[in-house]
């Protein structure tokens, strides 16, 4: 299983589902939902938080919460 | 079809402003009402209410601008304020008509807020936004046909070129919001039987809302208990899961917004790669991106401390001035003696605060209004992250240079309990703007103006007392991650906005407002204890009073001018001494003995636990007592002159002055941030543990500063 927190900067991914936790909805709320594409944009220093493009926007989120994320590589 | 509503249009009626975070509600807000926005808050909680009333041919209008939101689930406290807005739990907020606001570029994100509000029947109308951006990113939407597909009306806007403004104003005046058909089946949510006994009893129109109720109840302060335990009785009874329940909506929801975008949206794939991408290579950069926020920051500083200057000692000479004219032209008497010793000098303590509140708001617009600010959340949230406090924290101790205040409210965004109350918590220990005047005026008397280097010693003391104060949270916060105990999981989920360039109009209008409700709030509390002050002040019991005057010694007949002038001093001194604050300052005066403190700078210890920022008016009202106004020094000047009628020595010297400013730099002397922490955390307990805490080590190290420097 590939999680959204493997991806590399300039990889495109599909996701797959949202892993049941208390921040689903969350996640499914800010757009994350299966079937978008992601690519990862950035990584703060640290490696930690990175940030997302789904589709026009972008969006922060931290390496625990890319780890609820299932995704395929596309590339 | 719609159900249209009724042709009888209202003669007051309220418009709530409600869409996702950075959508450009708030630009539209700005556009349609001015500067004639009020600030209020929303019962029982401290978010604020932004406001302001149209006159719109006979009718009136009331705009509301609520917080940014992704859907009416609260995750947290803004998204609170909204799920009651809409659902009429505060009555006196609940909106007539609904303007919802959505990014033309991420529709689905927008639809998703859009077609709840639809489910929860109220009449609305939809703003498409940013034309502009979604044009460039090849995004075309058939407004006709989304109307069509949603039953309400639909208007496309560039707010920030101003198109489409006057679309939406046609749109209030004309109360053109249409009352929705449910978008999606709700009732199939819940048991039909529990959502009409609940849509019953608490007069809901929809099963929608009854569903709502029940998912957030156990959160929601206005409900009586009563009502909360028979709620919670009745969902027991009907056994179902709430959280897949919602989770079932949300995709379905999703689902039947898909086929909507798919008859009106358009996309052609524009292979440009955006500028915001670049400049993100630029300021996220590993090292160049703290370069440039370090870089940002000192300029705050330095607009703060160097530009504000000018117009703060105009100020101060100002009311110097006029409080030495008032008296020259007022006969003199006890009115006279309050006006010029209490009233002036207390308002003209808070007046000179405006230059750099203001620019501090502004900077702060300027941040937030670029989308810069998200930018910091993302690179700060690592490093943030060992003290307990989350990247979202920076926003609140940003703030909190200005004013603890609206730092503390800014912390409503941070959805997990924990790191919000630890940054709670901590945020009153940055050096807000209110300390400033106590640096200013003890480094200008203890600190001599030398050069070290290339750098300014006063300076560098200043740059040591706010760099004690960061270092002052991390470390608390750091304890307080250690201590508190909840199971509770810290997450990040923060959007970035595209980069913009500020809206200056905006700017003002956010500066102007925010600092206007900071004044006059402060205000009050300042002007009410500069009064009492002087009563206190001036006022004594009687026979303390002649003996302390009797007890000064009389000089000869015939005696110098310059004996006469010191038993004039003296007489006046003794009168102070034995006036009712000059015992309570007495009383105090063996335990701040230790740190360097006379009775007198124990009367500013006790006024100012109120606002630190009395401190300055307290002198200015204790010095003027003691003498003459129309010498029209100002209260540095004063200070500095202040010789221990005793021991002969100037009052403050280095160690009492380095001492009496770590004491203000970490003790709880700010009623408004209790009365804040108190409101944020629903209860005593987290504003007395503050109030002790900070006190203590207020205490301990102004003990320790005034050792070392003595």
């Amino acid at each position: 299983m590939t999680t959204a927190d493997t991806i590399k900067i300039g990889e495109k991914a599909k996701i797959l589902k949202i892993l049941p936790s208390e921040l689903t909805l969350n996640l499914m709320e800010m757009g994350f939902l299966p079937g978008k594409h992601i690519s990862l944009l950035q990584r703060a220093p640290l490696k930690d938080p990175m940030a997302f493009r789904l589709e026009n926007t972008v969006i922060a989120l931290r390496k625990s919460e890319a780890q609820l994320i299932e995704v395929i590589l596309e590339n | 079809m719609p159900e249209v509503l009724t042709p009888e249009k209202l003669s007051t009626f309220t418009v709530s402003l409600i869409g996702n975070p950075n959508v450009g509600k708030t630009t539209i807000f700005n556009r349609l009402t001015g500067l004639r926005q009020k600030v209020g808050n929303y019962p029982g909680v401290t978010v604020d209410k932004r406001y302001a009333s149209l006159k719109m041919g006979d009718q009136n209008a009331t705009i509301i601008d609520l917080p940014g939101t992704y859907s009416i689930y609260p995750n947290s406290e803004d998204e609170v304020i909204v799920h009651r807005v809409l659902n009429g739990l505060d009555k006196t907020s609940k909106p007539d008509f609904v303007l919802a606001v959505v990014d033309m570029s991420s529709m689905e994100r927008g639809l998703f807020l859009v077609t709840q509000i639809m489910d929860l029947g109220l009449p609305m109308a939809v703003v498409l936004n940013m034309s502009d951006t979604a044009e460039e990113q090849g995004i075309k939407v058939k407004a006709h046909q989304l109307y069509k597909a949603l039953g309400v009306p639909v208007i496309q806007t560039n707010a920030r070129s101003n198109k489409g403004i006057n679309g939406i104003t046609d749109l209030i005046s004309q109360q053109m919001f249409e009352k929705p058909v449910p978008f999606l089946d709700t009732d199939q949510l819940l048991p039909g039987d529990l959502s009409a006994k609940i849509c019953e009893r608490f007069s809901l129109e929809n099963s929608y809302q009854a569903y709502q109720l029940i998912r957030f109840h156990d959160k929601e302060p206005i409900l009586s208990q009563e009502d909360n335990e028979w709620l919670g009785r009745e969902v027991g009874e009907a056994d179902f899961d709430i959280k897949s329940i919602q989770l079932k909506e949300t995709q379905d929801r999703y689902a039947a917004i898909q086929q909507v975008l798919e008859m009106v949206v358009e996309k052609t794939d524009i292979k440009k790669k955006r500028l915001t991408d670049k400049l993100d290579k630029v300021f996220l950069h590993k090292i160049g991106g703290y370069a440039i926020f370090l870089g940002i920051l000192l300029l705050i500083f330095q607009a703060v401390f160097a530009w504000s200057a000018v117009p703060m000692d105009l100020i101060d000479g100002f009311f110097a001035s006029l409080s030495a004219s008032v008296s020259g032209l007022l006969p003199e008497g006890v009115l006279t003696d309050l006006i010029t010793e209490g009233i002036i000098p207390g308002i003209g303590g808070i007046v000179i605060f405006i230059p750099q509140i203001a620019l501090l708001f502004a900077f702060l617009g300027i941040l937030e209004d670029t989308g810069y600010m998200s930018r910091v959340v993302f690179l700060m949230d690592r490093i943030m992250r060992p003290f307990g406090l989350n990247g979202k924290s920076v926003v609140p101790l940003i703030s909190g240079i200005a004013c603890a205040i609206p730092g503390i409210m800014a912390s409503r965004n941070i959805g997990n309990w924990k790191d919000r109350l630890i940054t709670i918590m901590v945020t009153p220990l940055m050096s807000c703007s209110a300390r400033l005047p106590v640096y200013v005026i003890l480094i200008g008397i203890a600190v001599p103006a030398t050069n070290i280097g290339p750098f300014n010693l006063q300076a560098l003391v200043m740059l040591g007392m706010y760099l004690l104060g960061v270092v002052a949270v991390l470390v608390t916060a750091w304890i307080l991650k250690l201590v508190l105990q909840f199971n509770e999981r810290s997450y990040l989920m923060v959007e970035m906005p595209l980069f913009r360039l500020p809206r200056w109009k905006d700017v003002v209008i956010t500066m102007y407002s925010k600092s206007k409700t900071f004044v006059f709030e402060a205000g009050k509390v300042i002007l009410a204890i500069s009064i009492v002050l002087w009563v206190l002040a001036t006022y004594g019991p009687s026979s303390a009073r002649e003996e302390a005057m009797a007890a000064v010694e009389v000089p000869a007949d015939g005696a110098a001018e310059e004996a006469m002038l010191e038993y004039q001093h003296n007489l006046e001194s003794a009168e102070l001494e034995s006036s009712y604050i000059g015992i309570a300052g007495r009383f105090i005066e063996p335990a701040i003995r230790p740190l360097g403190y006379d009775w007198k700078i124990g009367i500013a210890l006790i006024t100012s636990f109120a606002a630190r920022e009395v401190f300055v008016s307290t002198m200015a009202t204790l010095y003027s007592v003691g003498s003459e106004v129309e010498d029209e020094l100002t209260i540095q000047e004063k200070l500095k002159s202040e010789v221990n009628p005793k021991t002969g020595e100037a009052v403050f010297n280095l160690a009492t002055a380095i001492s009496l400013m770590v004491f203000y730099a970490f003790a709880m002397q700010c009623m408004s941030t209790l009365a804040v922490v108190y409101r944020e955390t629903k209860g005593w307990k987290w504003p007395v543990i503050q109030t002790i805490y900070m006190t203590a080590l207020a205490y301990v190290s102004a003990f320790i500063a005034y050792q070392l420097f003595s």
